[in-house]
């Protein structure tokens, strides 16, 4: 089990293009990371980095509190789950699972050993004299684990495993990946562009956009108290739907709308009163009933709940699009005026995209 | 099924591997006698070598590397017949020496009105070592054959004993 500290990293490429801007993180023992953010946020390429296979061009990294800024991959004691699997196709799971121990020239029974309760952990124990090519997807990402496991890490280094299975297997591997990660407490890093295996997964999430960091927290704090306007619209499904509204006294006065402000909300707002800022309301935060109208345009029934997408009071126009989350099943057609209340508000500075807190 | 036991780890190990020994063993076989062969017929003793018996070393010779090496995949998955096809195949080896080496080890021909003795006794201790080395390679691949597939075969019932 393993401390990771990563100070201050940066990565620039040869051609001077930078990826990672200033990356901070200490990862507790046993605490399962994820790194989560759009395609080409420097997620991957941070992972990369603190397994070893990308230089790191300014900062410092330590596990256990010893710097392996400059150590080769080989001797971090971290083992990587890649995309791909990785996985040698004439060889037998069994072989694949001992390959990295064979290398390294450990005691074949010990190997065995090892081999076995991975496979027994990872449900495989039928499948050991298979080739790759004979299991389903999930099947050989566990192999790919278990090809971990078995090494004994330190740290666990995953690169969006779940990104080649379908919907139903990306669900059910995303499950093993929590149990296993209860039954080692290892210390897990984990990169996906997939919010929900951010958040079903993490102990903390680190939100990227950029190359930046935008907000590290439990996943309830991403979801509940977003930093910024980035993680408020990439953490959510559907995402969370944001209007310019200019404060006043005691309402958020928008072109379509005109939503009363409760008195903390008031608190909250005291130094924006007369300014312009962004509400963002997540959909489920939407229920039926209330003063703001919305304009029905489509209707897509979920079963346990509709979202209903439409507009604003009568206007079209896209800045003026809502989606509600609304509970049970509606009939709600193109056209029809449904009035809803906003229960939860977030609030964001216009200029600087950051969350509006108020005076502690 | 005491998996701290050592013996019993190995024994459950070939579950998993493959008998490489063997498989080993019977293609180097298959090469010593491929020196062999290419190594006995010489051309310079006129014709000494063409009758039945060079037509029967030629057929025998492609029949030993089919089923060697046949053997060779098969011991490698524990099947106890193919070892015992590699015992067989080992004593042929041995046999063989008896007959064209030994009858053409210093016998004389008469070519051009000039007596050649076929097989000069350096020929013949490097043929005799070929084939000694193929018939030796095969009757060990075939008794680790056996003996690892008995061991894995007695593993797997006594596994499925205790699973019972």
């Amino acid at each position: 089990m393993a401390t990771l500290s990563l100070q201050h990293l940066d990565k620039i490429y040869d051609n001077n293009v930078q990826a990672v801007f200033d990356f901070n993180l200490d990862v507790k023992d046993g605490e399962l990371i994820v790194l989560v953010g759009p395609s080409g946020c420097g997620k991957s390429t941070t992972l990369r980095m603190i397994a070893g296979l990308e230089d790191i061009s300014a900062g410092k990294l330590l596990l256990d509190g010893k710097d392996i800024t400059q150590t080769p991959a080989k001797d971090r004691d971290m083992a990587m789950v890649f995309q791909n699997y990785a996985l040698y196709g004439h060889m037998t799971i069994y072989e694949n699972m001992a390959f990295s121990l064979t290398l390294r020239k450990e005691n074949p029974n010990v190997i065995h050993k090892k081999v076995l309760a991975a496979a027994e952990i990872l449900g495989l124990t039928e499948q050991l004299n298979k080739k790759p090519a004979q299991l389903s997807g999930g099947q050989r990402q566990r192999v790919a684990m278990g090809r971990s496991i078995v090494r004994n890490p330190k740290v666990f280094l995953f690169d969006e495993p779940l990104s080649n299975l379908d919907a139903k297997l990306r669900g059910a591997t995303r499950r093993e990946i929590l149990l296993l990660h209860k039954r080692l407490n290892a210390t897990m890093l984990y990169v996906t562009h997939d919010q929900t295996e951010a958040l079903t997964l993490a102990d903390r999430i680190v939100c990227m956009s950029m190359g930046y960091v935008q907000q590290v927290g439990t996943p309830l704090e991403l979801y509940d108290t977003p930093a910024n306007l980035f993680v408020a619209s990439f953490i959510g499904l559907p995402p969370m739907n944001f209007f310019h509204v200019t404060v006043s006294e005691d309402a958020l006065v928008g072109p379509e709308m005109n939503v009363p402000l409760s008195e903390d909300e008031k608190k909250t707002l005291a130094a924006y009163k007369g300014k312009e800022i962004v509400l963002g309301v997540r959909p489920e935060d939407i229920v039926e009933g209330g003063a703001v109208s919305v304009k029905v345009f489509s209707n897509e029934n979920l079963g346990m709940n509709t979202l209903v997408h439409g507009h604003l009071g009568n206007s079209n126009a896209a800045e003026n699009k809502i989606t509600c989350k609304l509970r049970g099943w509606c009939d709600y057609k193109a056209g029809d005026q449904v009035k809803v209340t906003f229960v939860k508000k977030h609030f964001f500075d216009k200029d600087t995209t950051n969350a509006i807190r108020g005076e502690k | 099924m005491n998996m701290n036991d050592e013996q019993v780890i190995r024994r459950d190990r070939m579950r998993f591997t493959k008998n490489t020994l063997s498989s080993g063993l019977a293609l180097l076989a298959i090469l010593a006698n491929v020196f062999y062969f290419v190594s006995i017929y010489k051309s310079d003793v006129g014709s000494y070598y063409y009758n039945i018996l060079i037509g029967a070393s030629v057929l025998y010779n492609l029949v030993f590397m089919l089923l060697v090496f046949l053997s060779s995949e098969g011991v490698k998955g524990y099947k106890i017949s193919y070892a015992y096809v590699l015992l067989a195949a080992g004593a042929l080896q041995i046999v063989r020496i008896f007959i064209l080496p030994m009858r053409a080890h210093n016998t004389v021909v008469t070519l051009n009105q000039t007596e050649v003795i076929v097989m000069q006794t350096a020929q013949f201790i490097r043929v005799i070592v070929y084939l000694c080395v193929s018939a030796a390679c095969c009757i060990v691949a075939g008794l680790v054959g056996i003996q690892k597939s008995r061991a894995l075969s007695a593993h797997m019932a006594a596994m499925n004993e205790q699973a019972a």
